[in-house]
């Protein structure tokens, strides 16, 4: 094993401190934000570079933004030229092109200097309820960037420690929820002020070259163990294929594909064969391709690892330029991440032959948006409301796939009901889980859930989701879940919407979100009847679908399995 | 008269007394009996009363800090319970935060409800959120779901309906057609039990309450009737997460109140002891054989959140985001917990880099030196091997330790692969240990705008003094105080521990509409009903006061702060200096305040306290002359270079006055305290160690 300047004692005290020092990042960005997106729902993360701009570590609460801050950061930093940035200075960006992610979210990144010297950066990005554009919320079926809200290049947002007033009132200009975004930059800058604090604290406890060689050596150690990782796994080449539904314009569900090869040196993502990008928001950008293999791979590795440039080593993720997977300007990318978290259910798709007892059956793996606002008639304040929802998870080797729960990189918490009712002018009817909707299995998949959203005034409301046209996959001789369903419910009369879609609600009108089931995994004859019946007398599955699809007969009244019917049901001898 | 108090924790379970009239303090200390803890209980009661030749007639009252609560909920000892909840929202529980408890794990498990969902119901009803009734309660509906959960022979029911935390008329019924329909069955309301908004933290809250009630209830019930047995039939008291005693019969109402009832009596005690000393600001420091909890006292008051799971886990780097576990919305004294105890485990991960925890090798089979077929290092292990924990005096000589077998557990496991001798590789384990720790003490003071120079830091469990003076050297806190016996220094706290009750209700204001008067008649009908409490409860009204505080937060935010109010009625003018106190609490917590923006109050608070009379602290004869080892070995100490000549102080021997140079040790039954080079400690009055750099 090869060993460096640094002790390891002194190497993992400080590899400590800069976990903490992130940790205290995420806390203070989260407590004192104001939009429920931030606050309740956690969506954001934070970390902490190098000097020349790698990843040292990261205070993750939503995985997707791994492999995205490490593409944006830096180059953010490079376009503005570290020179021009001084002590006290924060660089916010939004920029999708050639590197960022889609508008909502933004990132400040600030210098950390020692003596006049940078020894590193903070970070932290989060996704903002609104940044302007076509729709509130700024989701919508847009054809291009441009309509999708403010588009920020590195800029300085403060400068010496004071906020730049002129770009805090331009960019807030363009912006719908002026109050809560101007709190959430404000606990954006608060958040990155409170990191850059800990690391000077820590070069000035442990000296700044210890911090240095800290740094350096924690990127080797990390390819070290991820090297270790990589040599466990199955050496190969695997491919998928899997499909977004609906673009929003078009009947062409958007193809994706993966080739994913294990060799000894790494693991090559290849995303030949996705579609060409569309003027609809199904565009992922490099950033976003890169954060799901990044994901992927996160997922087959020691959860200890840490997550820094040493990991991302590893990683070699070809996108073709123009694709789905890889888009140019000015394509739309606000649909980006709902193509991100696709491109994960299509790689675990691929692995899963190679390995069956660690991956699951095809899971909600869309991001499925509610956004909603309007003009609050008394105090004339335009309001935005954005939430994402959970929905089945895939069946796995050992168990069955948990009901109602967030997928892959997204890990975002619910609107709690109470809060919601508040804050915005709707009444949320029904949350329940969609009965009847797993996907059958020996290991079943888990069910979607239904919210409902009831408005007593014109709104303006969009879906930006998927899974209407094919439920989540079975694994190994499972079936689907059942497909989502975004549904406008006026007068009595239920309608469907399309999954990427923009409307003007009347006062009366309802929206019910009722997410996808996940895929179960193996057969369906073959799962024990005591779960089958469990499902039955909680109500999650009925006693039809047990006795037609799982050939489980179910007796409701003595609460048991009717064992010879089920004998008879399953063929037995 | 005398007053008894137990703490019962995994291991051991605590008992000490104090003689009102002497203030003096016997201790005992007896193994915990996980299968029924009423039987550690009982022997460490009737143990310490034989050893203080006391009578059950003599005793004040008993005050018990337990894990029960947190247990039953834990290992699923939980009765079958029902919980009725809004139309529509049957699956509150079910669908929880929607979140995955862990971030790369496809293998995830959600943690299952308390309530499964066939004993999830509905009733026809609902409140919009200014408690407006947009469907009137439909009592055909609550009878209904009452004949369901008779069908299930339910034992305990959570009731949580949408927005009752602004009108609980409708709970209130709906408790009232239950308690008709199912007799006997005790019902929990989500707006007595948490009355705050959001409505899965609510039910949550309840449901525990509900799921546990019978197997508290039964376990005080039995307590008490052993108590009768033995003589003591005065008031027993139950220590409640907040930091306050309540009556034994309100914790079997409430016990979700006391489900970090342990922890608590640690935080309490060195608020107790600051009180008495007159440190007013202190970091305490609770180290034992698994974890490590610091909490913070500022002004003589511990810090308190709401913000708490019951058997979670939270994730590196997370930002605390509780992902797992049971949420829990009542108050709870604010620890930063983290797996550093002697118990830890150190190892070499895959890149070669020296580990230490989170895994604990526990009390079996416990460190290497221990002897009881443990294998890997620890850091007592490597305390042992740095010589600061006396081989033939551990917990009074009653353990042998292995200091061979720790030694070379850690040669192979750790010293070879990292190329080390064995004593670095000993120093590093502490230090890493001690690194961990630093960043929890950072956690809870400076996080939330504090500087830890301002406090004193209080160190006990059995393993915290011996890791205390590097913390205080490595935060730079001035001041250390051990206090005396410290292994049951929490057990101490319950003897002196106020009663409490904390209650709020939901007033949700913009402050410049804020009307001084609905406040004032808020607080004032929150203090009457809790004096009528505690006054049931035999505390005379002249010892009952009253903490007002309001949450507030900015107009939009979603978080609160809690503002301490001043002592006197609720005016213009308190509401107007409120704002200024809201933009400073805010600035100080986190680091900017946005004076032009409208801020607004969401809840009163107001917690009603009855005093317990402090018992004066018993002097310690002084010393008269120089203070003498019993004896000297070689400690290790990295800053001066290796193992010096260390002497080793007996604490009995110690007297008030006496002062002692580091490097020096200090050793006594339940636990070892080291004193850095550098330091000086002097034996106050009372016994306790107060450590300066010198």
């Amino acid at each position: 094993m090869s060993r460096t300047s640094i002790d390891p004692i002194t190497f993992e005290v400080i590899r400590n401190a800069f976990v903490a020092a992130t940790e205290e990042m995420v806390l203070s960005l989260r407590r004192s934000a104001y939009s429920t997106n931030i606050k309740t729902r956690a969506d954001f993360s934070c970390a902490f570079f190098d000097a020349d701009l790698r990843a040292v570590a990261q205070g993750f609460t939503q995985p997707v933004h791994l492999g995205s801050m490490v593409e944006q950061v830096p180059r953010a930093i490079r376009d503005y030229g570290p020179g021009n940035i001084g002590p006290g200075d924060v660089i916010v960006t939004n920029e999708p092109y050639p590197s960022g992610v889609h508008l909502n979210d933004i990132t400040l990144v600030s210098p950390v200097h020692t003596d006049g010297e940078v020894v590193g950066y903070v970070a932290n990005l989060a996704h903002h309820v609104d940044v302007g554009g076509g729709a509130p919320a700024s989701i919508g079926a847009f054809r291009e960037v441009f309509q999708e809200g403010v588009i920020i290049p590195p800029v300085k947002i403060v400068e010496g420690g004071a906020i730049v007033d002129d770009v805090f009132r331009l960019l807030l200009a363009q912006i719908r929820s002026k109050h809560e975004t101007a709190g959430d930059l404000r606990a954006q800058v608060a958040a990155n002020a409170t990191g850059v604090r800990r690391l000077q604290a820590l070069v000035a406890r442990r000296g700044r070259e210890a911090i240095l060689a800290t740094m350096a050596e924690l990127l080797g150690y990390t390819e070290r163990r991820a090297r270790a990782e990589l040599a466990a796994l199955p050496r190969g080449t695997f491919e998928a294929e899997g499909q977004v539904d609906t673009d929003g314009y078009t009947d062409q569900p958007v193809r994706l594909r993966a080739k994913v090869t294990i060799g000894a040196d790494g693991v090559t993502f290849d995303m030949a064969g996705c579609d060409p990008q569309r003027r609809a928001p199904v565009n992922s950008t490099y950033a976003q391709t890169f954060s799901a293999c990044a994901y992927a791979l996160k997922c087959l590795v020691d959860p200890d690892l840490p997550v820094n440039d040493g990991f991302y080593r590893l990683l070699r993720v070809d996108a073709p330029l123009g694709t789905v997977a890889n888009c140019t300007w000015p394509a739309p990318v606000v649909g980006g991440w709902e193509t991100q978290t696709r491109l994960v259910d299509v790689i675990f798709r691929a692995l899963l032959p190679a390995l069956p007892d660690r991956l699951p059956a095809g899971t909600k793996a869309m991001m499925c948006h509610a956004g909603f606002g309007g003009v609050d008639p008394v105090t004339g304040a335009y309001t935005c409301f954005l939430e994402t929802f959970g929905g089945g998870y895939g069946g796995r080797a050992a168990s069955d796939g948990p009901d109602a729960v967030q997928a892959h990189g997204q890990n975002t918490e619910n609107a709690p009901v109470e809060e919601t009712e508040r804050g915005y002018p709707v009444r949320v009817d029904r949350l329940a889980l969609v009965e009847d909707s797993d996907g059958p299995g020996r290991h079943r998949g888990g069910l979607g859930l239904r919210k409902d959203f009831a408005f007593d005034r014109p709104t303006t409301f969009t879906v930006l989701a998927d899974r209407t046209k094919e439920g989540p996959w079975g694994a190994l001789g499972g079936l689907p879940g059942a497909r989502a369903r975004f549904v406008l419910v006026r007068g009595g009369v239920e309608r469907d919407l399309d999954p990427k879609s923009t409307v003007d609600l009347e006062a009366g009108d309802v929206v019910s979100f009722r997410t996808c089931g996940g895929g179960g995994y193996g057969p369906p004859g073959e799962r024990d009847p005591e779960r089958v019946l469990r499902d039955v007398l909680e109500g999650k599955v009925s006693a039809e679908r047990a006795r037609d699809v799982y050939r489980v007969a179910v007796d409701v009244d003595a609460r048991a399995v009717d064992e010879r019917a089920t004998a008879a049901l399953r063929g037995a001898p | 008269m005398i007053r008894l108090a137990i703490d019962i924790g995994g291991t051991f379970t605590d008992a000490t007394l104090i003689d009102e009239e002497t203030g003096e303090v016997s201790i005992a200390k007896v193994l915990s009996t996980p299968f029924d803890p009423s039987v550690g209980f009982m022997s460490a009661a009737e143990r310490i009363l034989s050893e203080a030749g006391a009578r059950g007639a003599d005793v004040r009252f008993v005050v018990h800090a337990t894990t029960v609560a947190t247990n039953a909920i834990i290992e699923g000892n939980v009765a079958r319970s029902g919980f009725v909840t809004t139309d529509g929202f049957r699956d509150l529980l079910e669908i929880g935060r929607q979140t995955r408890p862990s971030l790369y794990d496809t293998r995830f498990e959600k943690l299952p409800p308390l309530v499964p969902r066939d004993r999830a119901l509905t009733v026809v009803e609902r409140l919009g959120p200014a408690g407006e009734v947009l469907t009137p309660l439909d009592d055909g509906s609550v009878r209904e779901a009452a004949a369901t959960l008779r069908a299930h022979d339910v034992e305990s029911v959570a009731v949580c309906l949408l927005h009752a935390y602004v009108d609980p008329a409708h709970e209130q019924r709906v408790g009232e057609i239950l308690a008709e329909e199912l007799p006997g069955v005790p019902i929990s309301l989500s707006s007595d039990v948490a009355p705050e908004f959001r409505e899965y933290l609510r039910a949550s809250t309840t449901v525990i309450n509900a799921a546990i009630r019978p197997v508290v209830g039964r376990y005080l019930e039995s307590i008490e009737r052993r108590l009768a047995d033995a003589g003591v039939t005065s008031e027993l008291l139950v220590m409640q997460s907040s930091g306050g005693v309540y009556s034994s019969s309100a914790a079997a109402r409430n016990p979700v109140l006391m489900v970090e009832s342990g922890p608590a009596a640690g935080v309490i005690a060195a608020a107790n002891l600051g009180e008495a000393l007159g440190y007013r600001d202190i970091l305490s420091f609770d180290m034992g054989g698994t974890t490590a909890k610091v909490g913070l006292i500022q002004d003589g008051a511990p810090s308190v959140t709401k913000d708490y799971s019951v058997g979670s886990h939270t994730s590196a780097g997370g930002g605390g985001q509780a992902l797992s576990g049971h949420p829990v919305r009542t108050p709870v004294i604010d620890l930063v917990e983290i797996g550093a105890g002697g118990g830890s485990v150190a190892w070499v991960d895959s890149g070669g880099m020296l580990r230490v925890g989170p895994r604990s090798a526990g009390a079996e089979p416990g460190p290497v030196c221990y002897r009881r077929g443990g294998t890997e290092p620890t850091v007592t292990d490597a305390n042992v091997v740095l010589g600061r924990l006396n081989p033939t005096y551990f917990l009074g000589g009653e353990i042998g330790l292995d200091v061979e077998g720790a030694r070379s557990a850690i040669e192979e496991r750790c010293a070879q692969p990292l190329g080390l001798d064995v004593i670095e590789a000993a120093n590093g384990i502490v230090e890493i240990a001690n690194a961990a720790m630093v960043n929890a003490l950072h956690l809870i003071s400076v996080q939330r705008g504090y500087d830890p120079r301002d406090f004193v830091l209080v160190a006990f469990g059995g393993a915290g003094p011996v890791h205390a003076n590097a913390l205080a050297r490595d935060t730079e806190m001035p001041t250390l105080l051990v206090p005396t016996s410290p292994g049951v220094f929490s057990a101490t706290g319950l003897l002196g521990t106020d009663l409490k009750r904390d209650a709020s209700v939901t007033l949700l204001r913009r402050l410049d509409e804020l009307d001084p008067r609905e406040v004032e008649d808020t607080l004032a009908a929150l203090e009457a009903t809790g004096a009528a409490e505690l006054e049931r409860e035999g505390m005379p009204r002249d010892r009952v006061a009253f903490v007002r505080r309001l949450d507030m937060r900015y107009v939009g935010q979603s978080y609160e702060l809690t503002i301490p109010l001043d002592d006197g009625p609720f005016d213009r003018v308190q509401a107007d200096e409120l704002l200024d106190r809201f933009h400073a609490e805010h600035d100080r917590t986190y680091g900017f305040s946005a004076p032009s923006e409208p801020a607004e109050c969401v809840s009163v608070r107001v917690t009603t306290v009855g005093r317990i009379e402090r018992i004066a602290l018993l002097e310690l004869g002084r010393t008269s002359g120089e203070t003498l080892p019993k004896e000297r070995r070689p400690v290790h100490f990295a800053e001066a270079g290796g193992f010096v000549d260390c002497p080793i102080y007996d604490r009995y021997a110690l007297r008030a006055g006496a002062r002692l140079d580091g490097p020096a040790v200090v050793e006594e039954l339940d636990s070892t305290v080291v004193v850095h080079p550098g330091y000086t400690v002097d034996v106050d009055p009372y016994g306790n160690l107060i450590m300066r750099r010198a």
